[in-house]
């Protein structure tokens, strides 16, 4: 068992709330994904499961264990840094076996420390580096060790707090297929943390949104991506990010539409707690505004941006700035073109204006 | 392109380039010849040559040479009192670095009000040699001294002035050694410590087996630093006046009481200059292999 449950946890530096009345059940052998944008406590949430940071106040356990007043080092958990914090007076090999040297619980003796540190370093291709410095390997490689010496602990939960941020756009690629091998190879319960909602969506079998310390939502990448449950949801997740048409519900006399300065806008889904004169706020993503002489909103050309196999209208609609997400092959358009937008109904969700949550 | 310059225009860039050097350098090398060379020319020239002091009638220096070289070597006011500078060093250098490092690992941590513990421990520093010697008087003295009736911190009895006087050092060293280590300290990254936290080391492993590899570049500044004060450490001795088996080697140097003449003094000077250039290069020798410059 090695479940993670934050009940009702807070955190706060002197006077300011980083972490805010957080209830968050992680599951056993669960990859999953704190994400945020920075300063919102995602970080601040990982080292409290990591014992690096206090708990103020609420219950945090690890498997059945309460783990609030459980120093670091006594819990079962490796964590990864974002600046991997290799020893670097250490070679690669007295990096990774670290932990089974330094913990006397967890001390091992040579053969099995032996046997481990090569297993680990098989893992991750570094048998031939375990006599170099990390000062001697390439940020990739770097990161690596830190990882073979998370292995070699065999903890219950991995904890990794933006491990990618420092490589360059290819390695992150390719790094993040590996740790999702290396989660299903080990089938432990990894918990990790970044801004980066491509990681989120790639890696995690959950995720879980937050912003200003609290939780914003959790569900698999597709059940946030497809159904957000709040306004900052839906325009944190996805690039480009969905548009925001505010407006006011009528009647159209086939039902109810949002009048917003652009023009209009219908929803196929039934919203109930929505009548006329109801201000609202409509997300739509890039790719579900069409661009047809019989829409209904109001679109100025602004720039373009051509990204090879699609390209992005950037523009006005009233006093919204909108993106519109075209392929490649679509008719060519020009900027200050002034064209109408047909919104998709199906791919419409409306949010109510004041507590930014989902209405239907 | 652009057309390459000729050989000759490239030849009067270079010269040019050359004066201009020159001439920023020769603010530095003005002081250097005022104060280092000629003044080491001339502690060369006087192991060498005694000079005549009679102007009327004329007449050159006269020649020494080597003898007066051996004789001041291996006289015992010299092997004396390099024995009182060399205990001089193991009694101050080891200790304040010590005392400095205990005290920066104390301060090293974020509390209200930890400033001016900052404050206090680094101003040392702030004081001179002299200043910390006139600070000691009043605990030293013998007759109204605070320490007095300490007996192994008498500046008046053999066997215990140079203890006395080396508190003194001490106290300058840790001052020395807490800003040093504290500033090394403060830029360990965090997350290494935070790393061999999660791994397991307890603190005191941790401090050892960790930080001081880490803050090594600055402890071995120190120890260089500190042994080449402890060898040229003059005005504690000069106010402090401790019993004659307490004075070292630059004490004997410059003490104008002193009966030594001016050619051995001046060869006491070159041996002082060679035996801190070798302790010198034999530390970073011994102690470079240990030190980790990070990446």
């Amino acid at each position: 068992m090695s479940s993670v449950v934050f009940d009702h946890v807070s955190k706060v530096f002197d006077g300011t709330v980083a972490v805010d009345g957080l209830d968050l059940t992680i599951h056993d052998q669960e990859f999953m994904v704190l994400l945020g944008p920075s300063g919102c406590g995602k970080t601040t949430a990982l080292r409290m499961i990591a014992g690096l940071e206090t708990v103020t106040s609420g219950t945090l356990s690890i498997g059945d264990r309460v783990v609030n007043d459980i120093p670091a080092s006594d819990r079962d958990i490796a964590m990864v840094f974002q600046s991997y914090a290799l020893y670097p007076h250490m070679t690669v090999r007295k990096n990774i076996e670290s932990p089974l040297v330094a913990h006397r619980g967890r001390r091992v003796d040579a053969a099995e420390r032996e046997r481990r540190v090569r297993e680990a370093a098989d893992i991750l291709g570094l048998g031939d580096y375990l006599e170099r410095k990390p000062g001697a390997l390439s940020g990739g490689q770097r990161q690596r060790v830190a990882l073979a010496r998370a292995i070699v602990r065999r903890p219950e939960v991995f904890l990794m707090d933006e491990p990618l941020s420092n490589l360059d756009a290819k390695l992150r690629t390719q790094t993040r297929t590996e740790i999702v091998e290396l989660h299903r190879r080990l089938g432990s319960t990894f918990v990790y943390v970044t801004h980066d909602q491509v990681e989120a969506m790639t890696m995690a079998t959950r995720v879980a949104v937050i912003a200003n310390g609290r939780l914003q939502q959790t569900g698999t990448p597709d059940e946030v991506y497809r159904r957000p449950a709040n306004l900052f949801v839906a325009t944190f997740i996805g690039s480009p990010p969905m548009n925001v048409i505010r407006g006011v519900a009528r009647d159209n006399g086939a039902g109810l539409e949002l009048a917003a300065a652009a023009g209009t806008l219908t929803w196929s889904t039934p919203v109930s707690a929505v009548g006329i004169g109801s201000e609202l706020v409509a997300a739509i993503r890039p790719e579900h505004l069409h661009v047809d002489p019989a829409g209904t909103l109001d679109f100025t050309v602004r720039a373009i941006e051509q990204l090879g196999h699609e390209r992005h209208l950037l523009g006005r609609s009233g006093d919204a700035d909108v993106v519109v997400r075209q392929s490649s092959a679509d008719a060519p358009i020009a900027i200050g073109e002034s064209l109408r937008l047909r919104p998709d109904p199906a791919e419409v969700h409306l949010f109510d204006p004041a507590t930014e949550a989902r209405v239907d | 392109m652009a057309t390459r310059p000729s050989p000759g225009r490239a030849s009067g860039r270079r010269a040019r380039d050359s004066l201009l050097a020159a001439s920023f350098l020769a603010p530095a090398f003005a002081v250097f010849a005022v104060f280092a060379y000629y003044p080491l020319y001339r502690l060369v020239y006087l192991s060498l040559y005694r000079p005549n002091r009679n102007t009327f009638i004329g007449g050159s220096d006269e020649w020494i040479g080597g003898s007066n070289i051996i004789d001041s070597l291996t006289s015992s006011t010299f092997l004396r009192s390099l024995a009182v500078t060399a205990k001089f060093a193991v009694l101050t250098v080891p200790m304040g670095i010590i005392l400095g490092v205990l005290l920066a690992v104390a301060a090293d941590r974020k509390l209200r009000g930890i400033r001016i513990f900052q404050t206090i421990f680094s101003s040392t520093v702030a004081s001179s040699v002299a200043v910390a010697s006139v600070v000691f008087f009043t605990l030293l003295q013998p007759e109204a001294g605070l320490w007095r009736n300490v007996s192994w911190l008498s500046i008046k009895q053999p066997g215990s002035a140079l203890v006395a006087i080396s508190t003194t050092a001490v106290w300058q060293n840790a001052g020395l050694t807490f800003v040093i280590v504290l500033a090394a300290l403060q830029a360990l990254p965090s997350e290494v410590r935070e790393a061999a936290e999660l791994d397991g080391y307890g603190p005191v492993r941790r401090f050892f087996r960790i930080t001081v590899p880490l803050i090594s570049p600055a402890l071995l500044f120190l120890a260089v630093v500190l042994v080449i004060h402890a060898l040229q450490a003059y005005a504690q001795f000069e106010i402090l006046k401790p019993t004659n088996d307490a004075q070292p080697l630059l004490y004997k140097i410059a003490d104008p009481e002193g009966v030594e003449t001016i050619s051995s003094r001046a060869v006491y000077s070159l041996g002082l200059f060679v035996v801190s250039l070798i302790v010198s290069i034999a530390q970073f020798g011994l102690l470079e292999r240990r030190v980790h410059y990070g990446e």
